[in-house]
């Protein structure tokens, strides 16, 4: 029997992309908490060992109905492995793997039909054209002749392809390549997603446009599991896991996740001159108080709005003038380098403690 | 549309979604189609117009003995009659010019006459006459050994035949007699001779012969190179990462490439019989119902050992060099060059394992006999197909499987 451990993370990490206010921000998610809605995917403390390679350790989350799971993390952090054991390629060597409530190394036919997968390489047929490429994908998924032909003509205008329809796959360009993977993913009008890295190499409109994309098939109410390296692309998604080398660093909305890095909401402040701080700690609602220059500072609190006037007349008792307040909104590639490396200090949990 | 009927098409659209693809994909590479498609008719073409199938006479000197009164024109000896399988190019005394000939392979026989024969047959002793040869072909070796001692024998016979003749005519001025003439000398020379009679429907020519061996072949030959490449292209360029999404069975994925491929095989089958046929002249006696069974089921057994080498090979690289090892093997040991009977019994299965060994007995049979009593031959086609794809589907089913 493989070893079964409970992650640490589990119990905090479940979260609901209704909790996300930063996924209502960007584009309101109609997902609600999961006690309500179904779970799509699930894996718990699931495990992935190639020889002596681990390439997936302990990884436990879930993704409700409706949500897009963006998996998040550097260039052989374990994504890919994690996305082909949901797609039922790799059977993980410990721990439990659930989609659509079955094992997917054991898929039925009809659970099959369900799925949609758009690997990171580009794997389609580059002497067939764009829409023979789609077409035979649908056939693949068993849509008959005539849905097919609807279908292959809906997913190329969806993604912009329908002038090229006629052109060989290998002499499209990379952005259209992808394009047109993503046509094949779609073709069936899958319920879930896997998408592997959807936006490698692709300009940034293109990037946005895609994004627009899998946000319009969320509200339809699919579920998408999306990788990518792109910390960036965590703002797009309800719900943001954080992998390093194989192991689950976070598991949050994207708005939480800057919380957990920071240790709270951060208050931004610039003085006229320099003023003793140490008291400021003290205040009810903040956690830590630090110089960044030598008239600025960041004031973490639990709620940047609620902080802010007692900050600033505690600032003015010491006798300090501020001359520019500001929430300060760090960018991802910050959150999540910071959590990365609370990891690999030891702090397993990737929590903010908001002592930095 | 209840369950069974929707599950039979959506397997009926998967399956025969690989057909398309598959002929797609071929037409689309003009490349591979010219080698795969006008490569074999060329070489059909190549060997029906070029290869003659006529043994070349051997290139022959004969040395005389010293003060020798026999003529020293070449010419001179082919007014004695037809010398079966010898040129004579030269005649002369010089046994060493010659020998030096032979050394350099400018000529391939060297024929010593004997310097004292009839004084040698008068005292009751045989002549010898020397034969030499600078051979290592084993196969021309025997040639020149069987040539050499027909030629003897044609020249005892020929020597009876005159002792016979002077004899009677000495008889006859001697004795008076006329009864001794009754048997003729070459007769007595020669008491027996064959009559030959083939008891098959035609006497082909020896590229009529052989043209459905190189049908069987070139089929084979294509069948498996086509397919061969397949999944090691799917495996390789990643589609086989979908199909293991989709749901589609490798029994779907497999019947679909036998499907395609086989159409494109068949296709090919019947364009190279038609130029058989009707550009190089070679009958078709037997029924064409049963020639394009035999066409089918060796298509059948090829694509399978094209797609088995495909699921084994780990790289396009691997899976060429595999095809011309069957290719190979199929030279050697299929009956097309080397008699199977000449091989050892267990090396005899190994040939009955590869499809065109059975190809080549059964077509030959139906084109130039008219039908086949080897038609245990057509069985164990089949089962070889059956076997190649069971196999295949099995491979399939484990290279599919989750790692």
């Amino acid at each position: 029997m493989p070893e079964r451990r409970t992650s640490r993370l589990a119990p905090v990490l479940h979260l609901a992309p209704a909790m996300s206010g930063a996924a209502a921000q960007t584009t309101p998610s109609p997902a609600p908490a999961h006690g309500r809605t179904p779970v799509v995917v699930s894996l718990d403390d699931a495990t992935k060992e190639f020889d002596d390679v681990r390439a997936a350790s302990h990884v436990t989350l879930q993704v409700a109905r409706g949500t897009i799971l963006g998996l998040i993390g550097p260039s052989g952090s374990g994504k890919t492995t994690i996305v082909r054991m949901l797609t039922g390629s790799l059977a993980p060597t410990s721990g439990q793997v659930r989609v659509l409530g079955e094992d997917p190394t054991r898929y039925r036919r009809r659970t099959r039909e369900r799925i949609g997968y758009m690997p990171q390489q580009f794997i389609l047929y580059p002497d067939l054209t764009a829409a023979e490429n789609v077409s035979f994908v649908a056939a693949l998924f068993g849509l008959y002749w005539r849905r097919r032909s609807r279908r292959v003509r809906e997913v190329l205008d969806l993604v912009q392809l329908s002038e090229a329809r006629d052109r060989r796959a290998g002499r499209l360009s990379g952005g259209m390549q992808r394009r047109l993977e993503l046509a094949c993913a779609l073709v069936h009008e899958p319920a879930v997603m896997f998408v592997d890295e959807p936006t490698a190499g692709i300009d940034p409109i293109l990037r946005q446009k895609i994004w627009a994309e899998f946000r319009r098939l969320r509200d339809e109410g699919r579920t998408l599991f999306v990788t990518t390296q792109y910390v960036g692309e965590a703002e797009y998604c309800d719900q943001v896991a954080l992998l390093a080398e194989g192991q689950l660093v976070a598991l949050a909305a994207p708005e939480e996740m800057r919380r957990r890095a920071l240790g709270g909401e951060v208050i931004e402040l610039e003085l006229s001159r320099p003023v003793e701080t140490a008291d400021l700690a003290n205040l009810d609602g903040v956690s830590a108080v630090r110089w960044t220059g030598p008239r600025t500072l960041q004031v973490v609190a639990e709620s940047a709005g609620d902080a802010t006037p007692r900050v600033l007349q505690a600032i003015a008792r010491l006798g300090g003038e501020v001359v520019r307040s500001r929430e300060h909104r760090p960018t991802f590639d910050e959150v999540f380098a910071r959590l990365v490396a609370r990891h690999r200090a030891g702090d397993g949990e990737g929590e903010a403690d908001g002592d930095d | 549309m209840t369950e069974l009927p929707l599950l039979l098409v959506k397997t009926w659209v998967r399956t025969t979604s690989f057909i398309g693809k598959e002929l797609t994909e071929c037409v689309r590479r003009p490349g591979a189609l010219f080698s795969l498609v006008l490569g074999p008719f060329l070489i059909m073409a190549l060997f029906g117009l070029g290869y003659s199938g006529q043994r070349r006479p051997l290139e022959t000197v004969l040395v005389l003995p010293p003060g020798s009164t026999l003529p020293r024109d070449a010419s001179a000896y082919e007014q004695l009659g037809p010398v079966g399988g010898l040129r004579l190019v030269q005649v002369t005394e010089e046994l060493e010019g010659a020998r030096e000939r032979l050394r350099r392979q400018e000529i391939d026989l060297i024929v010593i006459a004997p310097a004292d024969l009839e004084k040698q047959f008068r005292e009751g002793r045989q002549s010898e006459i020397g034969i030499e040869f600078n051979q290592i072909d084993p196969i021309v070796g025997n040639y020149v050994r069987f040539v050499a001692y027909r030629q003897v024998q044609e020249l005892n016979a020929k020597i009876i035949e005159l002792a016979a003749g002077e004899g009677q005519q000495y008889a006859i001025q001697a004795l008076g007699s006329q009864e001794l003439t009754r048997v003729p000398p070459q007769v007595i020379a020669q008491p027996t001779r064959a009559e030959l009679r083939n008891l098959a429907q035609t006497t082909p020519a020896v590229v009529t012969y052989f043209a459905p061996a190189v049908l069987a072949l070139v089929l084979q030959h294509m069948a498996v190179t086509l397919s061969a490449l397949s999944m090691v292209r799917e495996r390789l360029g990643g589609a086989m990462e979908l199909f293991r999404v989709a749901p589609v069975t490798p029994m779907e994925i497999l019947v679909g490439k036998y499907l395609g491929y086989g159409f494109l095989s068949v296709l090919i089958a019947a364009l190279g019989a038609a130029l058989l046929v009707f550009g190089l002249g070679v009958p078709l006696l037997g029924d064409p119902a049963w020639f394009a069974g035999v066409i089918l089921l060796l298509s059948f057994a090829s694509l399978g050992l094209g797609l088995l080498i495909s699921i084994l090979a780990d790289s396009e690289r691997q899976a060429v060099q595999l095809s011309m090892l069957v290719l190979l093997a199929s030279v050697f040991f299929s009956g097309f060059v080397l008699p199977l009977e000449e091989f050892l019994p267990q090396v005899r299965w190994f040939a009955y394992a590869l499809p065109v060994t059975h190809g080549i007995r059964l077509l030959q049979d139906l084109m130039l006999r008219g039908g086949t009593y080897a038609d245990w031959q057509i069985w164990a086609l089949a089962a070889v197909g059956i076997g190649l794809f069971l196999v295949s589907a099995l491979s399939l089913r484990k290279s599919m499987a989750h790692a």
